[in-house]
């Protein structure tokens, strides 16, 4: 029995070295000892030859532990309780276990007598391999592992709980057989250790910290020393639990989703989530192992495995409640207010639609497309939104009749604000333009320097733009600028703040947080290319998609990446945050819908073109456009 | 209305009569005021610039204790405080106990407040650092004692000099967040090249104007408190809280937990930290506290809260704090660092 590694790393106190045997001592007249293989607080484990034996080297491997406690009663206790479980021991009989030949007892000391394995435990091989083990091998360990944890998990008349499954008790011996070793007696001799202490033991299931334990327990623990192996990530270097945050696939692109996905099953916090026992989880291996043959089969298990790498379910059949076609391209990002849906399209169109079922309510033509959204200036009544044309248009929102316009000197692709009695826009012309809501009058025009793109933010106190030249400006009401920062290329991302913070993102394929009332980086997060989605705020969480194709689920505070999704292609469109889920569209023409707190599909659908433009999501309902002319609801 | 009266700016003259217009005639404004750029304008409270410092002999009797006295990592002398006029300035009180059986102090603790009224409109600044060692043969308190003095030199040097120099806007400069990040990284360079036996937690606040930037390892914590509540901002790197998070240890099960003071991230453990930053916006008349768990471990959230409110200055609450844990047995050393926002 060799677990060098556990009382290397357990006890790094005073070994007992005064105490340890020397080599030629003699126990019990029979076991001469001829040498160390480990040495720990507890007391050490002796390679020794059995002297009954006399014409052959038979050796054993004892192990010594040290009855440390002081109370009288208690080491009596101590003792019943180290007799009683060796019995128990010695009557297994599974090939993975070992043999148990004898124990015995002096006054501080307890032997335990047992078959000597040859080989290496399994901390010992992970820390030696340079790469991932071949899956096959440690598949085929999986397999014995739960075999002889189901083993015990079956013993009558009660399930024996192993408690401590890690690679440091696992060996694989001389002949390639996996070996289950230490089976946890010396913790009878442990005593309790004080002081703050930095570390874990990182196997063990959570709630074996509230001193429970079940097969479950030691399901989990498989799980843990499965995915150390699988991943050559040392949990004991983690922080405890964290197991679902470095999945394996993206560490060891060689694991099948099926084999990941039995693992994260036995690694579910709640017991319950788990396999009842290991019986249950080998018999999820051995499915896994069995060669498929007819065709059925193949089919079932590789739609099964399409779903696991999906990450969990994926509704089928999301219902569109409506779809409704323009004359052409729809890039605009539809907005809905009482009840109807306005957008603009390529067509020159800006069309009113009935959001209850997809009627037409009126349509209103600019000179050139409109490829910025709409906005709503409610108690005007007015529909605002720019085109190419250069003019802003401010629509009677009831019939779509012309109330004013303004005109700049460049197409206008930015999109309205509405706020203060005013909308504010930008133009292509290098301006940003603040219009009386209630005559189209220009109350005051800031040169921008670049062509404006991006949608203002305004607040109570300030008015926050991106230019395409790369630089932020935030300007107070009556236009004055108050600070001015400089991103590497173009913002067209449009700002959104939260708690005297301004994030946006950049060309230059950054993401900012800046203290909104000084412009000072708050935090920087680099995605892998450039960003013209603009971000949603929900769950604590910033959103924000890439044209690297993924969508970013970002910590507010930090910057740091929660979780990201990757599509198959850019993501241009801004995300909708609404109930627990983030709503977006992508360039590979797929409506996505993705849990924000996981990062996890919960339905996409597909749409007949690219879709750059952003949903809005009201009553339960994704609005999206989609470069196939239509406009879509469907049911979020 | 004030925003309309700030939206328009310099007085423009009204029209009389609604301009609306069904062509697409471009109807120029009969006199679009001419956009300005101008400085930022400084706030109205700078302008009353009399008022702002008053030096005053200090409020504070910090209380002595009962402890005895053991080297010299007792408590520090009372502070001779310069005491702002309540409502513009960081109000600061702060105090470190070896408590009532350690031997030693082994937490530090460091903290720089700076307070202007200028044109300039410069933030009000604060950086306060609580560092909670830990190992023998003195190594804890040297750990806490690097890791506070690194933390602090990073910060001064990468954020505070620039800031009187006035490069904040540099773009180039590297995001407040990341400062943060990079000096707790420092400290955790230096502790474990100097001591390798040692290690400690870090929790660093840095305010500047109406934001708070935290950096934060181990499980000393920062807490905001307002008549609202009181809301821990850090979350402990140990095992217990992580077992609370996952609802498998309730909050009462964790404090008579045997393995409550195992630390999953710690400096001084590993070359590579994952150092946890937040954000906070600081709302008017807010508390900010930094404490060891010598503090947390024996004094309820709600007591906090409720001294915290009803001491009178900062270091009044300060001292009580420590008092209270001391009365509950002291077993641990006890930092408090209390920061109140003006408003």
């Amino acid at each position: 029995m060799v677990d060098t590694q556990k009382f290397a790393k357990n006890l790094p106190e005073q070994p007992s070295g005064d105490n340890a045997l020397q080599p030629g001592s003699v126990l019990q007249n029979r076991y001469r000892i001829t040498g160390v293989i480990g040495v720990g607080g507890m007391g050490s484990v002796y390679q020794a030859r059995d002297l009954r034996f006399p014409n052959v080297q038979r050796h054993v491997a004892v192990k010594e532990m040290l009855n440390l406690t002081t109370d009288k009663s208690m080491r009596e206790l101590t003792l019943r309780t180290f007799e009683r479980e060796s019995d128990m021991l010695a009557a297994l009989s599974h090939p993975a276990v070992p043999e148990i030949y004898d124990y015995f007892s002096s006054k501080d000391r307890a032997y335990l007598v047992m078959e000597y394995i040859n080989g290496r435990d399994l901390d010992a091989i992970i820390n030696s391999m340079n790469d991932f083990l071949p899956v096959e091998t440690v598949l085929q360990w999986a397999l014995e592992l739960c075999d002889v944890l189901g083993y015990l998990h079956n013993h009558q008349p009660e399930a024996i709980v192993f408690r401590d499954v890690k690679p440091s008790n696992i060996m694989i011996d001389q002949h390639g057989r996996l070996r289950l070793v230490d089976f946890g007696i010396a913790k009878t001799f442990q005593v309790g250790q004080k002081g703050t202490m930095i570390g874990t033991e990182g196997y063990s299931a959570p709630e074996q910290y509230r001193g429970e334990a079940s097969p479950a327990s030691d399901v989990y623990g498989v799980g843990a020393t499965l995915h150390h192996i699988l991943t050559r990530r040392d949990p004991r270097l983690e922080p405890p639990f964290t197991f679902a945050e470095r999945p394996i696939r993206n560490i060891n692109n060689r694991v099948s989703g099926e084999f990941d996905a039995i693992v994260m099953k036995a690694l579910a916090f709640d017991a319950a989530d788990r396999y009842t026992n290991a019986g249950m989880m080998k018999e999820a291996f051995e499915k896994l192992n069995k060669p498929v043959f007819s065709a059925f089969a193949s089919q079932s298990t590789g739609e099964k495995a399409e779903d696991l790498s999906e990450w969990g379910t994926v509704e089928e059949g999301v219902k569109a409640l409506w779809r409704f076609k323009c004359e052409d391209e729809v890039r605009s990002s539809p907005t809905v207010h009482k009840g109807v849906l306005y957008v603009g399209a390529y067509d020159n169109n800006l069309y009113a639609i009935n959001t209850a079922d997809g009627t037409f309510k009126w349509k209103h033509p600019a000179d050139k497309s409109i490829v910025s959204s709409p906005a709503v200036a409610d108690a005007e009544n007015l529909i605002l939104f720019g085109s190419v044309d250069q003019f802003l248009y401010a629509l009677d929102a009831r019939v779509g009749q012309v109330h004013w316009t303004a005109p700049t000197g460049g197409p206008v692709q930015s999109s309205p604000r509405v706020a203060h009695g005013h909308v504010f826009f930008g133009s292509d012309d290098g301006n940003l333009y603040a219009v009386r809501l209630s005559t189209g009058r220009v109350q005051w025009k800031w040169p921008a320097g670049a062509p404006v793109r991006s949608k203002p933010l305004v607040t109570d106190e300030l008015i926050v733009v991106g230019m395409e030249s790369g630089d932020v400006a935030a300007l107070d009401l009556s236009g004055q600028m108050a600070w001015r920062f400089r991103a590497k290329r173009g913002v067209t991302s449009s700002p959104i703040s939260h708690e005297g913070i301004v994030y946006f993102g950049s060309l230059d394929w950054q993401v900012y947080a800046l203290d909104i009332a000084r412009g000072w980086k708050v935090w920087t997060y680099r995605t892998n290319k450039a960003i013209i989605s603009s971000p949603a705020i929900g769950d604590d969480k910033l959103f924000i998609g890439s044209v690297d194709g993924s969508l970013y689920a970002l910590d507010l505070s930090s910057g740091k990446e929660r979780w990201r999704y990757e599509t198959e292609n850019q993501i241009t469109s801004s995300p909708a945050y609404a109930n627990g889920v983030v709503y977006f569209g992508g360039i590979d023409g797929k409506v996505y819908a993705v849990e924000a707190k996981s990062g996890h599909l919960r339905w996409s659908f597909t749409t007949g073109g690219p879709i750059p433009s952003s949903p809005a999501v009201v009553d339960g309902v994704v609005y999206i456009g989609s470069m196939d002319h239509c406009i879509y609801a469907l049911k979020a | 209305m004030d925003f309309l009266r700030r939206i328009l700016g310099k007085p423009a003259p009204e029209q009389t009569q609604e301009t609306i217009s069904i062509t697409k005639e471009p109807v120029e404004p009969p006199r679009p005021p001419e956009p300005v750029i101008v400085a930022p304008k400084a706030e109205e409270s700078n302008h009353q610039k009399v008022n702002t410092v008053v030096v005053a002999p200090t409020d504070v009797t910090p209380t002595v204790f009962d402890t005895v006295e053991l080297g010299g990592t007792r408590q520090l002398p009372p502070l001779e405080a310069i005491v702002p006029k309540p409502g513009q300035h960081l109000r600061v009180g702060h105090l470190s106990d070896v408590g009532m059986v350690r031997p030693n102090n082994q937490d530090s603790m460091f903290c720089l407040v700076g307070a202007s009224a200028s044109h300039e409109n410069l933030p009000e600044l604060g950086l306060f650092v609580v560092a909670d060692g830990m190992g023998g043969h003195h190594d804890g308190e040297k750990a806490s004692s690097i890791a506070a003095r690194v933390v602090g030199q990073y910060v001064i040097n990468e954020i505070l000099l620039p800031l009187m120099s006035n490069q904040m806007n540099d773009p180039d400069r590297p995001a407040l967040t990341e400062v943060l990040r990079a000096a707790v990284e420092k400290a955790n360079e230096a502790v474990t090249e100097q001591i390798p036996e040692g290690g400690t937690t870090t929790t660093m606040a840095v305010v500047l104007g109406d934001l708070a930037y935290f950096a934060h390892v181990g499980d000393s914590r920062a807490y905001l408190i307002s008549n609202d509540g009181i809301d821990q901002i850090t979350r402990d790197h140990s095992l217990v809280q992580r077992l609370v998070e996952l609802d498998q240890l309730t909050r009462e099960e964790m404090i008579d937990h045997p393995q409550k003071n195992v630390l999953y991230r710690a400096i001084g453990q590993s070359d590579n930290l994952d150092v946890d930053t937040i954000t906070r916006r600081l709302q008017p008349r807010t508390r900010l506290l930094l404490c060891s768990d010598g503090l947390w471990n024996l004094v309820a959230d709600d007591t906090i809260k409720e001294t915290v409110l009803h001491e009178p200055t900062p270091q009044d609450a300060c001292n009580k704090l420590v008092k209270l844990a001391n009365e509950r047995g002291g077993p641990d050393n006890i930092t408090v660092i209390l920061v109140q926002v003006p408003g």
